[in-house]
């Protein structure tokens, strides 16, 4: 159930989550728009992916959970990087680089 | 998810994971009005969208550790829920390991603590024990060596070694102990220096023996064994530092040992009196028990080399102990004490009880994998409820681990319980005094490790199985149709199989026991035990030197014997049948032959043949003024005449027994008449064929062991004290030692040991049998009540009961059949090496083969029977709506 739509694997969505709360604290319906928006609707993310995602990276302390007003004054969590999830992103970017190098250098040049 | 609410309160946690998805639903029906959708459709698209939310609620739940524990906790009640809903499930499953492990422990911890290590001893494991070995008699390993030695000789070893960093030894002495009014006999040892410092077993009281003790000169002391000094020194602290008149030596008491220690297993030890050369023990110079501890990094191999080297040097000196050729071996002490009879006896036991663990292993995955199929359908709605995999397989672990510790649990208590039976049922002899049976952890840790893998294999592979279901289909149909995969009831039909040929070769191993008991049972001795009480006369050897001294101090004995009721009569004797005499070369005048000749000699009185109640067959014994006068008489055994005498009459015919020439009162004459032919009886125990023997009068010499033979009308047991007392009173240097019924004595070293194995290999057999029985009708019983539907079909369509019965009983048998068909080959294939240790049978006995496979197959068809039945009686409409 978690990858139906578009096989998006646990580590990469853990990679894309860091990335957007890089840019400042966001509750869990802010980040599923802003990978929807920002993929072009590609990413649809589930909540069922994508809640036990963040609670996941909580888990490790790459994210710090905080409850704050929202601008409609209605309580909700919000997501943030830790210094622990910076680095934890700056390796996995690293290594998605690579990766995507090597693919498109094979799949361009292995004829 | 109902344990979840009926928590009641929900933790801090909890609620904000709800308010979180709570607010992430809200927002997005915010966004669809906010793009011009009508409330309603909002609401309702967002919802869809949000899918199943108790199912990643779970996974958020999962993620964090506190959560995780609390609900192991929660997996744990459920758990223990699911075994209390099917408590016949629960309790055969944990009845069945715990009898694996309880049973396997308790004969191991046997194993353990009467093989590996028996003594309290200091090093154990590096203690040997010298034995010198006719090479040209190739005996069953046990017979063709001598283990004790002349005191001389042992000083060479002691000497001339370069193996040994300790060597002692220790000899049998008898004492008789005056405490003035009445005299009581204990058996003592003789200890060489260093015996107390090798063993390294701090006394319980006093000091045990030192360097000093052992000088000439030194005060006479000795030190007491623990259950001597409770039973006959009533547990007195301050017996320590007083005297007591041993042999009619004043000896002073320096010491008490704790419990265990019981080397030699003697009640006393005395330092080896320097003044006397050769201590002597009913006129024989007495020979001693040699113990030596291997120096660091020496090996056993290298210790033979160096005695064998001493042995060839020294063996010239001693020309009547050393044979023409010999080795002499350093045998592992440990190894040496328990007899290589019993041994055997233990290592089937212990094959038995792994057959046992592994029956009642397999008992349980046929259990396991019979209810993982009907709980498919459970699967399937838990997994739509939100449990995700994960959490399916460990609630089915745990479930297994629970019964596993059930079992180990329950396990535990047989093992001690069996443990503590074991330690009385245990015949006497057959492990050395120091040996405390106590339950060993390692076994038990095994066993119950065994128990766990085998509830986690054969629980887990149905789980895994399980909880592939898909959900929908499951939902839809499960619970009907023929018992799940083809490969699960292939490994549950395979599991059945292995489970009867494990009991069909457990049956088979018992049933061989049962045939050799039952075997030495019926050997008919030739002579009557009852009624009879045997003990020992340590008759000391400086005043009975000769046959005339015998003679004044049994005569008066043997009358007043008869005089006092409740005895009918009493007779000297040399051995306790059924052993029958000394063993000694013999010769027939003008009789040429090939080979030694050698009889069974026994030094008896004119009642002798009246009071064992063994009839002659010609000739008469000799009588009283034969053995006043030692005239040379003899009565033969049917045996002796067949085998030395041949044809014609025996009577009046001379032998020559020229054993008698190396005794210390040398017989001169050594010719005897024959004057009467004895009916043969059993004269080498009961295992072993009749021996050739031959009686004579008691007091041709005065040498010689001899024991006080007596018939009573009373119980023999209560006569003890009566011939301890008359004993006494003829001479009160003499004591009635070890005083016993001879039925007892019989029962001890003849049935005791074959009674107990057969005993526990019949008793592991029935629970075999049990579990084998319960797991046959647990599967039958639930494939066929899986078929009800079809059954109910079949019987709409005109089935008679009687098909039903038949097609039941078939799958059964399909399965019974093949596994006693497989135990049976498998018994016979290793047959050969139980019956190595068991007397009277045949590996191949077709009686215990044929009774074993009626027994299983009758067993087989009752178990198949009883669920046949139930589902012949089910209504067709019942059936068909049976889910």
């Amino acid at each position: 159930m978690p990858t139906e739509k578009n096989d998006l694997h646990r580590g990469t969505l853990d990679m894309l989550i860091l990335k957007i709360v890089a840019a400042g604290p966001l509750h869990g319906y802010a980040i599923a728009q802003r990978l929807q928006q920002i993929s072009k609707d590609y990413f649809q993310v589930p909540q069922g992916s994508l809640y036990p995602a963040l609670h996941r990276l909580e888990e490790r302390e790459w994210v710090d959970a905080e409850w704050k007003d929202t601008s409609t004054g209605r309580e909700a969590k919000f997501y943030k990087l830790t210094a622990k999830g910076k680095k934890q992103l700056e390796v996995e970017v690293l290594g998605w680089e690579r990766l995507s190098d090597a693919v498109s250098l094979i799949l361009r040049t292995a004829d | 998810m109902r344990w979840l609410r009926r928590l009641g309160k929900k933790p801090l946690v909890e609620k904000r994971l709800d308010s979180e998805l709570q607010f992430h639903l809200e927002q997005q029906i915010a966004d669809y009005i906010a793009s011009g959708m009508p409330a309603e459709e909002a609401r309702r698209r967002a919802n869809l969208e949000f899918g199943g939310v108790e199912r990643f609620k779970e996974e958020c739940r999962e993620t964090r550790w506190e959560n995780r524990l609390e609900l192991l906790l929660h997996d744990l009640q459920f758990a223990v829920r699911g075994l209390r809903k099917n408590p016949r499930f629960t309790f055969a499953a944990v009845l069945a390991l715990a009898l694996g492990i309880g049973a396997s422990t308790a004969i191991f911890s046997v194993i353990y603590n009467a093989l590996v290590a028996p003594f309290p001893y200091k090093d154990q494991g590096r203690l040997v024990t010298l034995r010198v070995h006719d090479l040209d008699q190739r005996g069953d390993g046990e017979g063709d060596f001598r283990g004790l030695m002349s005191f001389p000789e042992l000083k060479d070893y002691l000497e001339q070694n370069h193996v040994f960093d300790g060597l002692i030894a220790n000899c049998e002495i008898d004492v008789v102990y005056d405490a003035g009014d009445n005299n009581s006999y204990l058996s003592a040892n003789y200890v060489t220096p260093g015996t107390f410092e090798l063993y390294g077993v701090a006394p319980l009281l006093g000091r045990g023996l030192e360097a000093a003790d052992y000088q000439p000169g030194a005060t006479p002391v000795f030190v007491l064994r623990h259950s001597t000094w409770i039973n006959q020194f009533g547990a007195d602290t301050g017996v320590i530092g007083k005297t007591f008149r041993l042999n009619g030596v004043r000896r002073t008491l320096v010491g008490v040992m704790p419990p265990r220690f019981a080397w030699g297993g003697a009640n006393l030890w005395m330092p080896r009196d320097p003044a006397v050369v050769n201590v002597m023990r009913g006129t024989f110079p007495q020979y001693w028990g040699v113990v030596a501890h291997l120096k660091p990094g020496v090996s056993l191999q290298e210790a033979e080399a160096d005695l064998n080297i001493i042995g060839a040097r020294i063996a010239p000196n001693y020309r009547e102990d050393y044979p023409t050729h010999f080795h002499v071996s350093a045998e592992s002490f440990v190894h040496a004490v328990v007899g290589q009879g019993f041994r055997r006896t233990l290592f089937v036991l212990f094959a038995a009880v792994g057959l046992l663990l592994l029956i009642g292993c397999a008992n349980v995955a046929s259990l396991l994998l019979a209810r993982a199929t009907t709980r498919g359908r459970e699967f399937a709605v838990r997994a739509a409820l939100g449990a995700s995999r994960a959490r399916l397989v460990r609630q089915l672990l745990l479930e297994s681990l629970l019964l596993a510790l059930g079992g180990a649990v329950v396990g535990v208590l047989f093992a001690w319980a069996g443990i503590l039976g074991l330690s009385f049922a245990m015949p006497p002899f057959t492990i050395p005094s120091e040996t405390v049976i106590e339950m060993n952890g390692w076994v038990l840790l095994f066993g119950t490790g065994v128990a766990f893998a085998t509830v986690i294999i054969f629980g887990l592979f149905p789980a895994l199985q399980a909880s592939r279901v898909d959900v929908q289909d499951a939902l839809r149909g499960a619970g009907k149709g023929i018992g799940g995969t083809a490969a699960k009831s292939r490994l549950r039909n395979a599991v059945i199989v292995l489970e009867v040929a494990l009991s069909i070769i457990l049956l088979f191993t018992a049933g061989l026991f049962m045939r050799s008991f039952v075997a030495i049972q019926s050997v008919s001795l030739g002579w009557q035990p009852d009624h009879l009480l045997i003990g020992r006369l340590p008759l000391p050897s400086e005043h009975y030197k000769t046959g005339a001294q015998l003679v004044s101090f049994f005569e008066p004995l043997m009358r007043n014997l008869k005089a006092t009721p409740g005895i009918e009569s009493a007779s000297p004797v040399s051995t306790t049948p059924p052993y029958g005499g000394f063993g000694g070369n013999i010769e027939i005048p003008g009789k040429t032959h090939t080979g030694e000749w050698e009889s069974l000699i026994q030094l008896v009185g004119p009642e002798y043949f009246l009071i064992v109640r063994q009839p002659l067959v010609a000739g008469h014994m000799f009588t009283e003024a034969d053995v006043t006068t030692a005239r040379k008489v003899a009565v033969i055994n049917q045996t002796f005449q067949r085998r030395f005498l041949g044809e014609g009459d025996p009577l009046g015919r001379t032998v020559n027994l020229d054993v008698l020439k190396k005794v210390p009162d040398v017989v001169t004459d050594r010719s005897f008449q024959v004057i009467g032919v004895a009916a043969d009886a059993m004269n080498v125990g009961l295992e072993r064929p009749v021996e050739p023997e031959v009686w004579v009068p008691y007091s041709v010499t005065g040498s010689g062991m001899r024991r006080l033979l007596v018939r009573t009308t009373a119980d023999p047991g209560s006569m003890n004290s009566t011939v301890r007392k008359a004993v006494w009173s003829i001479d009160p240097t003499v004591a009635f030692a070890e005083g016993e019924p001879l039925a007892e004595f019989l029962d001890t070293f003849s049935y005791a040991q074959p009674r107990l194995g057969f005993f526990l290999v019949s008793t592991f057999a029935a629970i075999g049998l049990l579990l084998v029985t319960l797991g046959v009708y647990s599967v039958i019983a639930y494939t066929t009540s899986r078929r009800t539907h079809e059954i109910g079909i079949r019987m709409a369509l005109g089935a008679a009961p009687a098909d039903v019965l038949k097609m039941v009983l078939k799958t059964g048998l399909a399965l019974v059949v093949p596994g006693i068909a497989i135990g049976i080959l498998v018994s016979f294939a290793i047959s050969r090496s139980v019956v190595s240790q068991l007397w009277g049978v045949s590996p191949y006995d077709p009686l215990s083969a044929v009774s074993v496979v009626v027994l299983l197959l009758a067993i087989g068809l009752l178990a198949c029977w009883i669920p046949a039945r139930r589902a012949t009686r089910v209504s067709p409409v019942t059936a068909l709506h049976y889910e």
